[in-house]
């Protein structure tokens, strides 16, 4: 099955590179470690047979759009893709010079679930095989089933795709991912279910591990500034050193920064080193955004940013 | 638990907000000495930075005062603060800050009463809570 989207991506992309459709593409191309996809921005035709499509491509490639110039063809699961139109929303790239393939996705294995569950190194799997809703493991000790829900990235298990309609071209068919939505919303909820004071200790917890490395913020497409206030020293809202309360300072801004224009991708949490789970962040976000605004990011290239458009009246029930 | 005296760091906008805070002073109405005052030009100014670092150097809470929906002086700034500062109530809950802690409300430059009215609320809210230790290590 993925071979075959694969074909036809390559085929596609041939054509637009011939053409001249396109200066660059934006896909995925093998990695160096075992199963794993990476990112991969070619122009010339020579390296199309270097396209991969199979189910570990997590990167959300539109973080690179604003960088690359000229007219760009992008690979683009459904998530992905909101967070393009997102960039054109945000006037961080113009619409038509993107031309947006979208794959069919079935959701993203998560190869840290994999080895977990298996006791393996990615390294000791000889393949993962995924037919209907089963992942078959096979590895020196035989092969080991799982349903896809049990190996699925958390952001796919809550995945809300269908109803984008921004794609230029889709390549086969578009089909429904094994989400568990309320496995995932549990988090979200679980933490709703705390008071203020244990859900403060929660994040107190967690981010006195952050390195404040700012994978989370360079992995993110919508943390598009070329100035972050991070780096701001007039004034300096949050110092450099990774103490936990500027950690968490840290985090908390980017979150309201990027209301309304993430989509809940999930790369942030799966980029941080140390496993915070930005995700719980990230979803609830979207969910203030969507309840309190009707808004949601990425849906609409035509619709004003967030923090661009107002009603007359909404949110009053918060106002004094 | 025993009361104590809430520390408030309050951000009005120059033209309605502040001048209101004005006539309450000039009219020499009563109103707790827990507030701190910064003038903002409009409530549209204040970002959800400015509440984060006056609870992060030891507010117990944050006023943020602007004009009355269609009177803000640059016409949409008070809009804009109330989508901002909504998400910022709603989520910096989320995190663990009490909503007590975060206020956010209109007050007209003929509101003098209006204006100590609401100090007066926002102090009695943060009464209740303990004080903030919420960066303390
Ligand atoms: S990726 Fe994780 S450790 Fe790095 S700055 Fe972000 S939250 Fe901190
Ligand atoms: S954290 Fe805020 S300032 Fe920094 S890059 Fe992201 S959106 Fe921009
Ligand atoms: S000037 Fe008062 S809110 Fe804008």
């Amino acid at each position: 099955m993925t071979k075959e989207l694969e074909n036809k991506l390559r085929e596609e992309v041939r054509n637009l590179l011939e053409k001249g459709k396109v200066d660059r593409v934006i896909g995925y191309g093998a990695g160096s470690l075992r199963f794993a996809a990476t990112p991969l921005i070619i122009s010339d035709k020579a390296d199309v047979d270097r396209l991969i499509i199979n189910p570990f491509i997590h990167n959300n490639l539109s973080v690179f759009l604003p960088d690359v110039s000229g007219k760009v063809a992008i690979v683009a699961k459904e998530c992905d893709a909101r967070s393009i139109i997102s960039l054109v929303q945000n006037k961080q790239i113009p619409r038509e010079n993107v031309y947006i393939i979208g794959v069919p996705c079935s959701g993203i294995i998560d190869l840290g679930k994999v080895e977990k569950l298996t006791g393996l190194d990615r390294d000791e799997i000889d393949d993962i095989s995924w037919q209907g809703d089963k992942v078959t493991i096979a590895s020196a000790g035989g092969a080991k089933e799982f349903t896809a829900q049990e190996v699925l990235a958390d952001s796919c298990l809550g995945c809300d795709a269908g109803g984008f309609r921004e794609f230029d071209l889709v390549i086969g068919e578009m089909k429904p991912v094994a989400a568990d939505k309320e496995l995932i919303r549990k988090r979200i909820k679980d933490m709703e279910a705390m008071s203020p004071a244990e859900r403060w200790e929660f994040w107190k917890n967690e981010f006195s591990r952050c390195i404040r490395c700012y994978a989370c913020r360079q992995i993110c497409p919508v943390c598009f500034c070329d100035r972050c206030f991070v780096e701001e020293t007039e004034p300096q809202w949050i110092s450099p050193l990774p103490r936990w309360q500027d950690n968490l300072i840290f985090q908390a801004v980017r979150m309201m920064h990027v209301a309304g224009r993430c989509t809940d991708c999930g790369e942030c949490e799966r980029a941080c080193p140390v496993n915070i789970p930005l995700g719980i962040l990230t979803g609830k976000m979207e969910d203030i955004v969507e309840e309190l605004f009707e808004y949601r990011a990425g849906m609409d290239k035509d619709a004003p940013p967030l923090m661009a458009a107002y009603q007359p009246e909404e949110a009053e029930d918060l106002i004094r | 638990m025993d009361s104590f005296e809430p520390k408030i760091v309050a951000f009005c906008c120059n033209w309605c907000s502040y001048a209101g805070a004005d006539l309450a002073g000039t009219s020499r109405m009563q109103y707790p000495p827990n507030i701190r005052i910064i003038r903002v030009m409009c409530s549209g100014r204040v970002n959800p930075s400015f509440v984060l670092k006056a609870l992060s150097v030891g507010a117990d809470g944050v006023l943020v005062l602007g004009c009355h929906p269609g009177d803000c002086h640059y016409l949409t700034g008070n809009y804009r603060a109330r989508r901002r500062m909504a998400i910022a109530k709603k989520f910096l809950e989320y995190m663990g800050v009490e909503p007590e802690r975060i206020q956010v409300g209109w007050c007209s430059a003929s509101e003098g009463s209006r204006f100590a009215e609401l100090v007066g609320e926002v102090t009695d809210n943060l009464r209740q809570l303990s004080p903030n230790r919420m960066f303390n290590d």
